[in-house]
């Protein structure tokens, strides 16, 4: 199951894994959204690796957390859907995971630069 | 066309999800699963080629929802194989568009339910407290026993509403500890209504317990005290349940306490004995039924000719 470890590029799929918690959140805050929604707007920003299921199984995950509310709308044509959106707990782990990514990827772009300059130099 | 082969394909990919979440504890792939037919059926409707193209093979797909989800290793334990075919089965069973319209009308029936496990409570209840009581399908109102059933009734029934209503899901254990008391209802509900059907009219008051003795003459013949009377038609057939008068319109009773027999009374629907009913239904101390009498039955003249004419002998043979 996790070959990866096996593997020494890293996937980005793993990498994903880590922040789509943050990331369907991110887009949850823009909108309430519906699952397949949520995946093809986080394709659409860029994010081609996100597996529907994992996008799925994310938002049942925060929802059973009680970080998103959920109502169901029934749509002219096709199947209703079944809508998610924050709540305050929600939002609040928003604010919190955006600003420990903030100063996460802050502290990786550095070493990444540093190593970029060293080798440059 | 296209369509029909769509929801074919997405009911085929959706058990195979499901079938791969087989080891989930049912609570946590209820949640991940509940509207996983309604996400495909979109993508199907959007993106081109089969699913599986798109999405993966179905059980990669239910691993990746699994671990989103975060739900416990389904890698542990596979199904037996001895169990494969039957979850095979079961798989195709609930894939099936007869079992998908079932299951989504199920839910419309719950509070028909709601009312039906409450009438069902108090109807089991009045059984197993009065075993001998006429139990019917609508409490008497005419009676005091009925009316307090049917505020009971009206009680439990708003009771058990208020309780189906209730939207905040129940902790796991609760739930099922719901499940199971709802199971209990329905099963003690069963020897209750069977009880029902037998006893509509033939509840059986006895004569020698502890109620009011049914008060009767003392009938007399030439050959000693009168204890029952058995009825037979014209052509010798024995009848039950004739009602007796006498000359004043007053239901003809005979005294129950006569003998070493007990006297059982059919029981009218307004919870009174019904003592003019004959043959009456007695048992002998020992509990056996008192057999009824060898009669013999006169002869009749044979005539009766508007009612069946007999067919004429000299009918040409030919």
């Amino acid at each position: 199951m996790a070959s990866y470890m096996n593997q020494a590029e890293v996937d980005p799929t793993q990498l994903l894994k880590g922040v789509l918690d943050l990331a369907v959140l991110a887009v949850l805050g823009e909108a309430d959204s519906y699952g397949y929604d949520v995946v093809r707007r986080l394709r659409e920003n860029g994010l081609d690796h996100v597996g529907d299921a994992s996008v799925y199984g994310t938002l049942r995950r925060l929802y059973q957390a009680g970080a998103l509310n959920s109502y169901v709308v029934p749509s002219e044509e096709g199947p209703h859907r079944k809508y998610y959106g924050l709540n305050n707990r929600g939002r609040k782990a928003l604010d919190q995971s955006a600003q420990t990514w903030v100063s996460l990827s802050k502290a990786l772009n550095h070493l990444l630069n540093g190593r970029s300059n060293g080798h440059g130099k | 066309m296209a369509s029909n082969d769509q929801a074919e394909e997405v009911a085929t990919y959706a058990a195979a999800v499901r079938a791969a979440l087989s080891n989930l504890p049912t609570d946590q792939s209820e949640v991940l699963l509940e509207d996983l037919e309604d996400h495909l059926r979109e993508v199907a409707a959007e993106a081109e080629g089969p699913l599986a193209e798109r999405l993966g093979p179905p059980e990669q797909y239910a691993e990746e929802l699994r671990t989103a989800y975060g739900a416990a290793s389904a890698g542990g334990k596979r199904a037996e194989p001895a169990f494969r075919d039957l979850r095979r089965a079961i798989d195709w069973v609930t894939a099936s568009a007869w079992y998908r319209q079932v299951r989504a009308f199920l839910p419309e029936l719950r509070p028909a339910w709601w009312v039906l496990r409450a009438y069902l409570l108090v109807l089991a209840i009045t059984v197993a407290f009065s075993p001998s009581y006429n139990i019917r399908p609508i409490p008497n109102p005419f009676s005091s026993r009925g009316v307090l059933e049917i505020i009971v009734m009206g009680i439990a029934i708003v009771i058990s509403v208020r309780l189906g209503r209730r939207n905040r899901p129940l902790a796991k254990g609760r739930r099922a500890l719901a499940i199971a008391g709802n199971i209990l209802i329905a099963l003690i509900a069963v020897p209750a209504l069977a009880s029902m059907g037998t006893s509509g009219t033939f509840a059986m008051v006895e004569s020698g317990g502890s109620g009011q003795p049914i008060q009767g003459q003392q009938l007399y013949t030439p050959n000693g005290a009168v204890t029952n009377i058995y009825p037979y038609s014209r052509d010798g057939k024995p009848l039950t349940d004739v009602l007796l008068y006498d000359q004043d319109g007053r239901p003809l009773t005979l005294d129950s306490k006569t003998g070493d027999v007990t006297t059982d009374y059919p029981v009218g629907a307004d919870g009174q004995p019904i003592t003019n009913a004959y043959p009456l239904h007695q048992r002998h101390l020992s509990g056996d039924p008192v057999a009824a009498p060898r009669v013999a039955l006169p002869p009749w003249h044979a005539q009766s000719p508007t009612v069946s004419p007999t067919p004429s002998p000299t009918t040409s043979p030919r």
